[in-house]
């Protein structure tokens, strides 16, 4: 394959979606050495991209740094995906499944695959219920207890406008007994989600088919806690010490809810001197994504 | 032709931008030229015609950056996506190519990118200060931002009505539009069609709609940047454009005339407003105005 060491890359999911991707590949010795070291698929937050600031822009270059490859995607939630282009969770899963085949196609044998904030609600969702031989762990960095309840909190904190409730009974007015075969949807705004103005800063969008997938109160697969203890293989939490979007004890929970279910290849590393984004301390997330992932064969 | 992701530093940040080498020679000319693609309406440089016609330039020997401005994805729904505001993007990436030692530069923009390129042009249209600029493509772009979104907004019964937004974006500034701390987000239904889905909604904030879109936004007024440019000047639009009228790239052109420019090359394909279908046509246009321009 051509060694260059970063490469834009374009290939489909099974349902046609256009995943865009940054390959980003450290030399090696030659071709096994190459397809038996380590490669990290990299999946973005919300309304993220591979270029959004913090881990998604950060993380692959300074993996490179460190001697591993990684894949850094644009799922179709990437962007505006849940606001203009009705992309729905659920079906977010068919882009990380066709960047495992599209490494696979290439002959990576040891590919971990890693979710920042909602990509980690992507990924747990993701690895319950899929998993190739050559996927050998994931790493889920700032991952929430629950998208839905995590929200619902967060809009009652601020006193949004609409509040979680009114957006429900509007969701289900419009999008009726189906929502996914719904042919209704609209764009709402929600003020002081994430603060206490009316500041865009502080706001949020959505469509309701999208929110509805992903933060209502029926988004079952958005609730990583009801489908977590179905992750069989190795699983690193990281998350910032003053992490001020997810609580401390979400990840510590869902950690109990593995070891109780029989996983116990599980680590948590809590980075300090990071909020949300783990690489606002790049040397110790560094350290701890790259020896856990070069220990997991 | 080589293809590399870049981030440009500026200000503190940075313009991420696809930069494509071609590494075919024609003639020296061709070589030392390079275009600057800016995106359309939410756009970036992963689709349409950013991402399509520099691999068709590269074949004939020219260069491209394709960037993200501050315009680009969601900038318009955050509110510090200002046409203004790219002004200075662009003249990074300008400078960029000449540092890779390219002598001649043409701006080319899609739609929204289209009347960003005409800002950039007319506000750089010393020859002598700028001796390096050659030329603008300006694809499907309208006359004007603002008149082109009423007029569209008006057709479709836009919910709320463009008055109204013009109404309440007045009182929220208080007489100054960069009063960002009384920004907010609006979404607009039925911009683009007559249903209330999100493909025909339009999303701003106050400040982003007054410079973009609001009766006073000047800078997108195409028809007022087109007039002060003295470069050669490409129009290309679909016929059967959905969402600019082909007469407006007819009267831009003849607004350029008017004001003196003999340089003005007007082309319409088959396509709709994106050129999909007819991106090869497109692209064997653009070659074919470079080439007249460029080729010793």
């Amino acid at each position: 394959m051509n060694r260059s060491h970063k490469k834009l890359v374009y290939f489909k999911s099974k349902d046609g979606f256009e995943v865009s991707a940054i390959l980003t590949i450290s030399k090696k010795r030659n071709d096994n050495e190459l397809y038996s070291s380590p490669i990290i698929i990299q999946v973005h937050g919300v309304l993220g991209n591979f270029l959004t600031r913090g881990t998604p822009r950060l993380l692959p270059p300074a993996l490179f740094d460190v001697g591993v490859h990684s894949l850094s995607i644009n799922t179709r939630m990437a962007f505006m995906g849940q606001i203009m282009e009705s992309a729905i969770f659920d079906e977010t899963i068919n882009d990380i499944d066709a960047a495992v085949k599209y490494l696979e196609k290439l002959g990576f044998q040891r590919i971990f695959i890693l979710g920042y904030s909602l990509g980690a609600n992507l990924v747990a969702y993701y690895t319950s219920l899929k998993n190739s031989n050559n996927t050998k762990g994931i790493i889920l960095e700032g991952c929430s207890y629950s998208l839905p309840e995590s929200q619902k909190a967060r809009l009652e904190k601020w006193e949004s406008i609409p509040n979680y409730e009114d957006i429900y009974e509007s969701a289900k007015h419009l999008l009726g007994s189906d929502p996914q075969k719904s042919k209704n949807d609209k764009i709402f705004v929600v003020y002081r989600a994430w603060g206490p103005t009316f500041n865009p800063i502080d706001c949020e969008m959505f469509s309701y088919k999208t929110w509805w997938f992903m933060r209502s109160p029926e988004a079952d697969n958005a609730k990583t806690y009801k489908l977590i203890d179905k992750i069989k293989i190795p699983i690193l939490f990281i998350n910032g010490k003053n992490d001020d979007i997810v609580e401390a004890w979400e990840p510590k929970e869902l950690k109990k809810i593995l070891t109780r279910s029989g996983n116990n290849n599980i680590k948590m590393r809590l980075i300090p001197d990071a909020k949300h984004d783990c690489m606002e301390n790049p040397k110790t997330t560094i350290a701890a994504i790259s020896n856990w992932v070069r220990k997991i064969r | 032709m080589e293809q590399e992701l870049i981030a440009i530093p500026f200000n503190g940040g940075k313009v991420d931008a696809l930069y494509y080498k071609s590494n075919k020679v024609s003639s020296d000319k061709n070589s030392k030229t390079a275009v600057i693609h800016v995106h359309g309406f939410l756009g970036n440089f992963l689709d349409g015609t950013q991402r399509f016609l520099p691999p068709i330039l590269a074949k004939s020997g020219y260069s491209s950056l394709s960037i993200n401005t501050r315009l680009a994805n969601f900038g318009l729904f955050f509110g510090y996506g200002i046409i203004d505001d790219t002004i200075s993007q662009i003249d990074r990436a300008k400078e960029f190519l000449l540092e890779q030692g390219y002598k001649n530069i043409v701006i080319s923009g899609y739609s929204l990118g289209g009347a960003v390129a005409l800002r950039y042009v007319a506000m750089r249209s010393s020859k002598k200060k700028y001796p390096y600029l050659k030329g603008v493509i300006a694809l499907a772009t309208p006359y004007s931002m603002p008149d082109s979104i009423r007029r569209r907004w008006n057709r479709w019964g836009s919910e709320p009505s463009y008055d109204q937004i013009y109404e309440e974006a007045k009182t929220i500034f208080k007489g100054n539009p960069d009063n960002t701390k009384e920004d907010r987000t609006i979404v607009v239904y039925k911009t683009r069609g007559n249903t209330y889905l999100p493909e025909h909604s339009g999303i701003y904030t106050y400040k982003t709609w007054w410079h973009l879109a609001g009766p006073q936004a000047h800078s997108a007024m195409c028809y007022k940047q087109i007039e002060k440019i003295k470069l050669p000047i490409l129009l290309a639009q679909g016929w059967y454009d959905e969402i600019v009228d082909s007469q407006e790239t007819y009267h831009l052109a003849q607004v350029a005339r008017d004001s003196g420019n003999k340089n003005v090359s007007v082309f319409f394909v088959e396509s709709g407003h994106s050129f999909e279908g007819n991106e090869k046509e497109l692209g064997d246009i653009t070659v074919g105005w470079l080439n007249s321009e460029f080729e010793e």
